[in-house]
């Protein structure tokens, strides 16, 4: 698999605390990217699964307490959906559970329903609320997202939704509530849905990769404000 | 009224037993921070007149005043008070809290250096007192060997205890309150009675003169606790007086030696078994019990000693480390973990955080999982206390050792240990690349031996057995300057009441340690598995390394590079083990550098691995900063892999994460980190500092101190007030890996 990197410590993307592969790759453009040295193939670096399986295993003691795992990120990961399905099924016979951290926007291939059936849980992206803002801030397609969702709650796989909420472009109630519109049919079968506030800590890659950064003028949200936000989202949905 | 009435009996009521008196009597607690209680008025109300004496002695230049007139001992000076009336545990160092005594019997010119340093004059009558008095240090050169003294100003051995008192022992302070002072008397009596029925060897000879100055200082802690009002020659009869006792023993040691890191030792558990009879028999309240501590604890935040700004630079400030080590299990399977171990960490909130005492928790897979959260909570709301493994020392301490200074364990009264500081081993690398030169100033410090060439790419295997050579060289001569040192200090500075609390016959550990072990792993790497070149300067030295590949690193989880971090501690330590050591103690080595790994760095030129000259080392046994790239928990796994078979003294490590990367809020937090903990000393790992805390933050306190006046952080097996760091110190903290995944 082409590896970007690789977190041992990740305690934000899932359960407990998680080793998380970050793969290399990924089919969106969103504007607010705080990882864009992970959009093409060409910064990953070619691993086999024995070798990434090695090291999760090396981290396994530190999962035992509060279901920690694995989480594969990216980038993409859907993108070498094959050979993840054989990763998870290494790891399943460790009795370690794997976390898929997705957009949802690939095409609904076997392999990739077979990925989902497979995991433990999911960490969905839902990025933006209508079709045109989807489109225009990540070039991808909102209906994607929204069959892979129908897919993982219809086979009742643990999901959790998150949506990166960004000052001027989804910050307001009204934005919320347009969320709240596409994810009432789901409530009762999704796991949480998170709101994470816009950060600027991404800001160097753009500069060290040299590449366009559509936000750079943008400030973080504060926290206070994406607390507000997260429980008007509670109270709504 | 029976001291010991309710008590299960046993063996320990006629010998010296505090280990079993435990086991008999504490009560284990399973459950959580519930039922403590907040500061009392009258806490609060005397920890401010003390706030306000700490910030007059960070105006003052870090020294409140100096009692210039009269050398420190048990009855040099009247009882002190912080305020009469207020105090509940009595006694202070001198006569006034934070007035910093003289003690000159390790050192003259370091006592009088240290006064001069903070505009103070050593008086005269003390001065002419030792003209006539020969001191540890003065000893220490008479016999030091020109090898000795070229290695100690190279800065390859650095850090000696040859100057002022070596530290570094828990006394069994619990002793005094269990028996009383007549009794332990008594049994010291008996002790020289039956040695002196063997033949008088020079060891047999030695500890009868031992005996008689234990004896002398123990009856003197009697009359000084006589002039506080408190009859010690018979046991404490209450909680109230067990803290007490236990204070007094601790405190009779702090008069006589200026030693650092003499510790308090494992105490909380001890006195809860008199907390609980207390509380049975309807005579104390909890909070009652938590005064007690808090006070106890206000007590131990006042201990000083005089310093010269050197020591300050070289260990941040002028810690104390006053140790207290709780937790861990009992060899019968159920935990130590008492009411008291939980008021202990509760200090931390109703006083503040602080570095002192340096709280310990001994951890162990099987403590209750309410305590494992609280300890966590308490790291991620303090920063100001570390953890042992429980699970990795007990087999070879038992059940009732304490922590000396950071990471040094001994079974409690039984075990003393002669503190060696440690050698800079990538300087010993840079010393063999330039046969046996200091390569800054070029003296020859070591036998002669070839100069690696310039331009010449370094061979491996050539540069192992070179360096082979050199440690073994350096190994010997470190165990032999210790060897003189410790004869020095127990001829001239022989820790009188210290020693009286502990068995007489005693087993022995020479500490001996290591500071660079990243660096001159990473170097090694480099040889092994990248080019590196060496460039010569004028003087015909390396003065640079042109390093061309990549090499695996140390603190990525990558065997190749942490096999080598493994046999350099397996190596040092078994060349150190071919050398005798004074009073046949045992060899030990730690991986231990507190701060002075930015000392180290300063004094050591560049290294193969990248590191320029004069550049800080990373502290401990940590990886070198930024050069981890896995992650936190790769780097704690190469950490973990280090043998504490050879590395007995201990293996420190510190670890500092952001709290959003640990978690979302603060339950979150500690249930991760006590995730983190489990994971890390389930294989066998020593030691870990945990800082929960933002490099902002950081930051902000370095531009104005004021905005956190209390921010503690672990250093290095210790906490430090960030605000008494040096700049450079400062810089480095900052400079090191926080753990932040974005």
């Amino acid at each position: 698999m082409l590896v970007h990197s690789f977190e041992s410590l990740a305690a934000r993307d899932g359960d407990g605390l998680r080793y998380a592969v970050f793969l290399a790759g990924c089919p969106l453009r969103c504007i607010y990217c705080h990882n864009p040295d992970t959009w093409t193939t060409k910064t990953g670096k070619e691993y086999t699964n024995e070798q990434i399986l090695k090291k999760i295993l090396r981290c396994k003691p530190y999962m035992k307490a509060g279901n920690g795992g694995v989480t594969f990120s990216g980038g993409e990961p859907l993108l070498q959906a094959e050979e993840l399905i054989d990763l998870i099924l290494q790891l399943r016979e460790h009795e370690i559970g794997s976390c898929i951290d997705t957009a949802g926007n690939v095409a609904l291939s076997d392999a990739v329903k077979k990925v989902f059936l497979v995991c433990e849980s999911v960490l969905l992206d839902l990025k933006f609320a209508t079709q045109e803002e989807y489109y225009t801030h990540t070039a991808g397609s909102l209906q994607r997202t929204l069959d892979t969702l129908t897919f993982l709650t219809e086979n009742n796989i643990p999901t959790r939704i998150r949506t990166v909420i960004v000052p001027g472009y989804n910050d307001t109630e009204e934005s919320i509530c347009r969320y709240v519109a596409i994810l009432r049919p789901f409530k009762n079968k999704i796991t949480d849905w998170e709101l994470l506030g816009f950060h600027t800590l991404g800001f160097v890659k753009y500069d060290a990769l040299q590449i366009h950064n559509p936000l750079q003028e943008k400030s973080a949200l504060p926290r206070e404000r994406l607390a507000e936000l997260q429980s008007f989202a509670k109270s709504v949905l | 009224m029976n001291a010991w009435r309710g008590f299960k009996t046993g063996t320990w009521c006629d010998n010296i037993a505090v280990a079993e008196f435990i086991r008999l009597n504490y009560t284990p607690y399973e459950g959580g921070p519930e039922f403590l209680e907040p500061a009392t008025e009258r806490t609060k109300d005397l920890f401010a007149t003390v706030q306000e004496l700490f910030r007059k002695e960070q105006e003052n230049g870090g020294v409140l005043d100096i009692d210039t007139e009269r050398v420190s001992s048990i009855l040099t000076y009247a009882p002190g008070y912080i305020e009469k009336g207020k105090d509940i545990i009595l006694g202070l160092q001198t006569e006034k809290p934070l007035v910093r005594a003289v003690n000159p019997f390790a050192g003259f010119r370091n006592a009088e250096q240290a006064c001069k340093a903070y505009g103070y004059q050593i008086g005269e009558k003390i001065r002419e007192d030792f003209l006539y008095r020969t001191t540890h240090n003065t000893g220490v050169f008479r016999a030091y060997t020109s090898d000795m003294r070229k290695a100690r100003h190279a800065g390859i051995l650095t850090g000696l205890p040859d100057a002022y008192g070596r530290g570094r022992l828990i006394g069994d302070y619990r002793r005094l309150a269990l028996y009383g002072m007549d009794f332990l008397l008594q049994q010291k009596v008996a002790d020289a009675e039956k040695i002196g029925k063997e033949d008088m060897s020079e060891e047999n000879i030695r500890l009868l003169e031992d005996i008689a100055k234990q004896l002398d200082f123990m009856r003197q802690l009697v009359t000084m606790a006589e002039q506080y009002g408190c009859d010690i020659r018979r046991p404490a009869e209450n909680a109230y007086e067990a803290v007490q006792w236990l204070y007094f023993a601790y405190l009779g040691g702090q008069k006589e030696q200026n030693g650092a890191a003499n510790s308090i030792g494992r105490i909380t558990t001890f006195l809860d078994i008199y907390m609980e009879r207390d509380i049975a028999e309807g005579t104390l309240t909890e909070s009652q019990a938590q005064e007690l501590m808090d006070d106890l604890v206000i007590k131990l935040r006042l201990i000083r000693h005089l310093r010269t700004p050197e020591y300050n630079d070289l260990f941040a400030g002028d810690p104390v480390w006053v140790t207290c080590s709780e937790g861990g299990m009992c060899e019968d399977g159920r935990t130590f973990v008492t009411k008291n171990c939980y008021r202990m960490l509760h200090t931390l909130y109703n006083l503040g955080p602080s570095a002192e005492p340096n709280i310990t928790i001994l951890w162990s897979e099987k403590l209750p999982e309410a305590f494992k959260k609280y300890c966590a909570k308490v790291s991620v709301d303090t920063d100001s206390i570390q953890y042992e493994n429980d699970d990795r020392m007990r087999p070879d301490y038992g059940d009732d050792y304490a922590i000396a200074c950071c990471v040094s364990a001994m079974k409690e009264g039984k075990q003393m240990q002669f503190f060696g500081a440690r050698c800079n081993l990538p300087k010993v690398l840079l010393m063999a690349l330039n046969g046996g030169k200091d390569e800054i100033h070029g003296t020859q410090i070591a036998p002669e031996g070839k100069v690696f060439p310039d331009g010449e790419v370094l061979n491996y295997d050539e540069v192992l057995e070179t360096l082979k050579t050199y440690m073994a060289w350096m190994a010997k001569l470190y165990v032999n300057t210790m060897n003189i040192i410790h004869f020095m200090h127990d001829k001239y500075a022989y820790e009188r009441l210290i020693m009286g609390f502990h068995d007489t016959v005693v087993e022995r550990l020479m500490a001996f340690g290591v500071s660079g072990l990243s660096v001159l792993t990473d170097s090694l790497s480099a040889i092994k598995y990248a080019k590196v070149t060496p460039a010569h300067g004028e003087n015909g030295l390396i003065t640079d390394f042109i390093t061309e590949g990549d090499f695996p690193k140390y603190g990525n989880d990558d065997d190749r590079v942490d096999e080598i971090a493994q046999w350099i501690t397996e190596y040092f330590y078994s060349e150190l083990c071919k050398t005798p050591t004074y009073r046949g103690a045992k060899h030990t080595l730690s991986v231990l550098t507190i701060t002075s790994n930015v000392v180290y760095g300063k004094k050591t030129g560049t290294t193969p691995d990248g590191r320029k000259a004069g550049e800080p080392f990373a502290p401990g046994a940590n990886p070198m900063h930024g050069r981890d790239a896995d992650g936190a928990l790769a780097s704690l796994n190469s950490v973990a892999k280090l043998d504490y078979a050879c590395c007995r003294d201990g293996i420190s490590n510190t670890f500092s994460i952001t709290p959003d990367t640990l978690g979302v809020d603060a339950d979150d937090r500690s249930e991760k980190l006590v995730a983190v903990l489990d994971g890390y000393f389930s294989q066998g790992a020593h030691h870990l500092n945990v800082n929960v805390l933002d490099r902002e933050k950081l930051i902000a306190a370095m531009k104005d101190p004021t905005l956190y006046p209390n921010l503690t952080i672990r250093v290095s097996g210790y906490a430090v007030n960030f605000n008494k760091l040096t700049k450079d110190k400062q810089l480095e903290v900052i400079a090191r890996t926080f753990h932040n995944k974005m």
